[in-house]
């Protein structure tokens, strides 16, 4: 596998991770922007300018994008998070090309009025279908406490009234600030040529124009905040907690997603023995998500409502242990090992590593090869994992109970 | 094409092992299909396969839970134990260097589980409340209720288990349906990836000599036709499950009716798509994929929508299925054909996808395709041989459930 780089004159970058003896190609687009970068008034704008994005352009209607798709074989989608949207497309090496370019002509989007209004309904419910879903709803209700006044706390999809007011102008304005060139990267991965791939961005991309484009990022504590929520119609108690952890661009974050398999497994973490073994709760997992100057810990707990003093109480029993005792060398063997082994399943296909790839740079613009991967996890110590636990304090969070208790 | 070498053996005492080598990964997959499915469970046990897909992992040979469960974490091990109608499907994926080690700790965990009261009782738990767990996820819960109306019972008994039967499950009774379920003439074992067929042979034909348990014997099949079902509940949406039958995965007609579920559903140029949510707005979620057990098959649909859009959505959706009959394009049937050539060979590089694969072929044809096989199969297709099969095998009958604040006519 070897690594290619490229910018065009307007700022777009282009990478590659090529290798010959893939079966298949993934391209993809990684545009930084998401619900963080909105303003109250326009949230939920990246979200449904995703969707925007398939409606087409000027001169391809939204079935004819959908079609032009499928001719290809193409496994596509596209994804928007509190800081990242996504398009990308998976196919066969014979397809790049085609799929590339209806790509590159898709994020130049014509943002018809018709379109815009029928979609509206599409996003509406699809924010139903995750009120119906309390396993998310209570990561959204979380996160906005947790971030209180930040801005990682918005909401990735809005609100019903966010998206009933949002006009088709205001998604226009916003679209021409961040669907810069400067501010999108272009990522492939599998076996393809790198040089036919820029030479077709340049014919596409290059008329795209350089805005400015800034992002707050500084980072933040949390609130630390405790809040039940009732709804009398939900079974389970649904449980989040976040407490701070580490950015993207710390180099610890390794460590830090080792804490938290560690802590949070599904299987053979200090959650798993805790908790989910002994049936307390049938669902109990912690994850590291680093984000752009920021990170959390999350946790999700599921469990009788009946239990869910016993739950919380046992958590913080968990948390005290830790911080006192650290973890032992067998744990942090078997975090790195299930980490590696993940590794290797993911780098079977090339769209399992596109969005490493892309991440890797839109971050921090840098390549990182999976053997360098594999030897940061390698080198994570006992001690770097106790100055985290020391410094980051896992055990105080902030804390959303979602269920039919009253409190 | 990737050259593709598959491996067949049988052992001695009936076991089927199959594999397929894969040379430029890193990783293996591999996996035990057991015959211990919901179907084959004796009346009162529903969900006993959960419940023990669970306990098997709870100590096993010498070790104790927590030493069997640091054994395999140790190894890195990405595992999966889930029931379905048939099979109580052991599957892990690793790096292929642990292979060895791994296959010794599955061996102890279907061979010798240590099955205590004390870890039942655990294991029965979680297993209830999962179960009450699918009241907050009605999208997952109206499937699992539309196959339980669509399919002769016993094959489309919940998995997950019945609240009552779970509750009364007894740890004698369990216990001795886990300590049957190897039955070696039963049992397929099928790898994927980068592993040594010889070395896996010889160990397996060491490890699994063992003789048959009684193995568990299926019921007659009772039918149940078409019929609709509401299930009320407060949510946001109205949750609709749709099924049709549809021709056998062994059936002459099996790739002309996977390209017809292709152009009703395959991607975002497809019929249902395009008419229920591109051109109506009606729905976030709607899709329709081709279910296949051994005996029974049909073509199953979900959609999601908000009360008052119920109806509609129901209506367009059966219109949809009804009319594909009356004609496809030629670009449409061409998409078919490279969505379903594409999906064929990114599995391929898949060691899970291809080792759930070649298992299931197995079982349900007896006999494993190879890719060249089915990919000739698929350039084969044309809008006569597609038309030609939804006349013989038209979309008629419709088992209907839907839960949530609102129910539809039909």
């Amino acid at each position: 596998m070897n690594f290619e780089h490229r910018q065009l004159d307007n700022g777009l970058t282009i990478i590659g991770e090529v290798n010959p003896n893939a079966q298949s190609t993934a391209v993809g687009f990684f545009v930084r922007t998401g619900a963080r970068d909105e303003t109250p008034e326009v949230n939920g704008v990246s979200h449904f300018l995703e969707h925007m994005l398939f409606k087409g352009t000027n001169a391809l209607s939204a079935l004819e994008v959908n079609n032009a798709f499928d001719r290809l074989g193409a496994k596509f989608n596209a994804f928007t998070s509190e800081e990242n949207t996504v398009f990308y497309a998976a196919v066969l090496p014979e397809y790049l090309m085609d799929v590339s370019s209806l790509w590159m002509q898709l994020m130049r989007p014509s943002l018809r009025d018709d379109d815009f209004k029928i979609e509206k309904n599409v996003i509406l419910e699809e924010i139903a279908m995750y009120k119906d879903l309390p396993q998310f709803e209570v990561m959204d209700q979380a996160r906005a406490l947790h971030f209180g006044s930040h801005p990682c706390g918005h909401s990735v999809l809005g609100t019903n009234e966010s998206i009933a007011s949002l006009t088709a102008d205001q998604m226009r304005e916003y679209f021409s600030r961040r669907y810069a060139p400067n501010n999108i990267t272009l990522a492939c991965c599998g076996n393809f040529d790198f040089e036919n791939l820029c030479q077709l961005a340049k014919q596409h991309c290059s008329g795209w124009k350089t805005m400015d484009t800034v992002r707050k990022t500084e980072d933040t504590a949390g609130t630390f905040q405790s809040k039940h929520v009732t709804n009398i119609n939900l079974v389970r108690q649904h449980i989040c907690l976040l407490s701070p952890a580490v950015s993207m661009q710390n180099p610890r974050r390794y460590a830090a997603s080792l804490l938290g398999q560690i802590i949070g497994d599904d299987s053979g973490s200090r959650y798993y023995w805790a908790l989910t073994e002994p049936a307390l709760a049938e669902v109990a997992s912690m994850q590291c998500e680093s984000m752009d100057g920021t990170g959390v810990f999350y946790s999700y707990i599921c469990c009788d409502p009946d239990k869910t003093s016993r739950v919380l109480s046992t958590v913080q029993e968990l948390f005290a242990e830790l911080c006192k005792n650290g973890i032992t060398e067998a744990e942090l063997e078997a975090a790195r090992n299930k980490t590696l082994s993940a590794l290797t399943i993911k780098c079977e296909q090339p769209m399992g590593r596109l969005v490493s790839l892309g991440f890797n740079w839109v971050y921090n613009q840098q390549y990182r090869s999976v053997k360098e991967d594999v030897d940061v996890v390698h080198g994570v110590t006992l001690d770097d994992i106790s100055n985290l636990i020391e410094q980051l304090n896992p055990g105080k969070f902030t804390m959303l109970s979602l269920g039919p208790k009253t409190s | 094409m990737m050259t593709q070498k598959t491996d067949i053996y049988q052992l001695k005492n009936g076991m089927t092992l199959l594999g397929e080598r894969l040379e430029h990964v890193l990783s293996a997959s591999f996996q035990f299909l057991l015959p211990a499915g919901a179907s084959l469970l004796p009346e009162g046990c529903c969900g006993a396969s959960t419940v023990i897909a669970d306990w098997l992992f709870r100590g096993a040979g010498q070790r104790s839970s927590r030493e069997l469960i640091q054994a395999l974490d140790r190894l890195g091990i990405h595992r999966n134990a889930s029931p379905s109608a048939y099979h109580l499907s052991l599957s892990a994926s690793l790096e292929a260097g642990n292979l060895s080690e791994a296959l010794d700790l599955y061996a102890d965990m279907i061979l010798r589980p240590q099955l205590t009261a004390e870890q039942f009782e655990l294991s029965r738990q979680l297993a209830v409340s999962e179960l009450q767990g699918l009241d907050d996820n009605p999208r997952q819960k109206a499937m699992i209720l539309l196959y339980e109306n669509f399919y002769p019972d016993p094959f489309g008994r919940p998995a997950v288990g019945k609240l009552d039967e779970l509750k009364g499950l007894l740890f004698k009774r369990t216990a001795e349906i886990a300590r049957n379920i190897f039955n070696p003439s039963e049992v397929i074992f099928s790898i994927c990836g980068n592993y040594d067929f010889e070395a896996v042979k010889d160990q397996i034909e060491k490890t699994f000599d063992r003789p048959s348990g009684k193995g568990l014997s299926a019921q007659p099949p009772v039918m149940k036709g078409k019929n609709y079902r509401h299930f009320p509940t407060e949510g946001a949406q109205v949750h609709i499950g749709i099924m049709t039958p549809a021709p056998l995965a062994v059936s002459d007609a099996y790739y002309e009716m996977a390209a017809a579920v292709s152009i009703l559903s395959g991607s975002m140029s497809s019929r249902l798509f395009t008419e229920v949510r591109e051109k109506r707005g009606l729905c976030y979620a709607v899709g329709a994929s081709y279910k296949t057990m051994k005996d029974h098959a049909g073509i199953a649909c979900y959609a999601g929508t908000t009360p008052d859009k119920a109806q509609q959505t129901l209506d367009v959706i059966l219109d949809q299925f009804r009319i594909l009959k009356n004609g496809i394009s030629d670009d449409e049937i061409q998409r078919a054909k490279v969505g379903l050539k594409t999906s064929l060979i990114m599995q391929s590089e898949s060691t899970y996808a291809r080792s759930s694969g070649i298992a299931a072929d197995h079982f349900l044809l007896g006999r494993i395709r190879t890719l060249d096989e089915i990919r000739e199969k698929i350039e084969a297709l044309s809008v006569d041989s597609v038309q030609e099969c939804l006349r013989r095998h038209p979309f008629e009958d419709f088992t209907v459930v839907t839960l949530g604040p609102k129910t539809v006519n039909l």
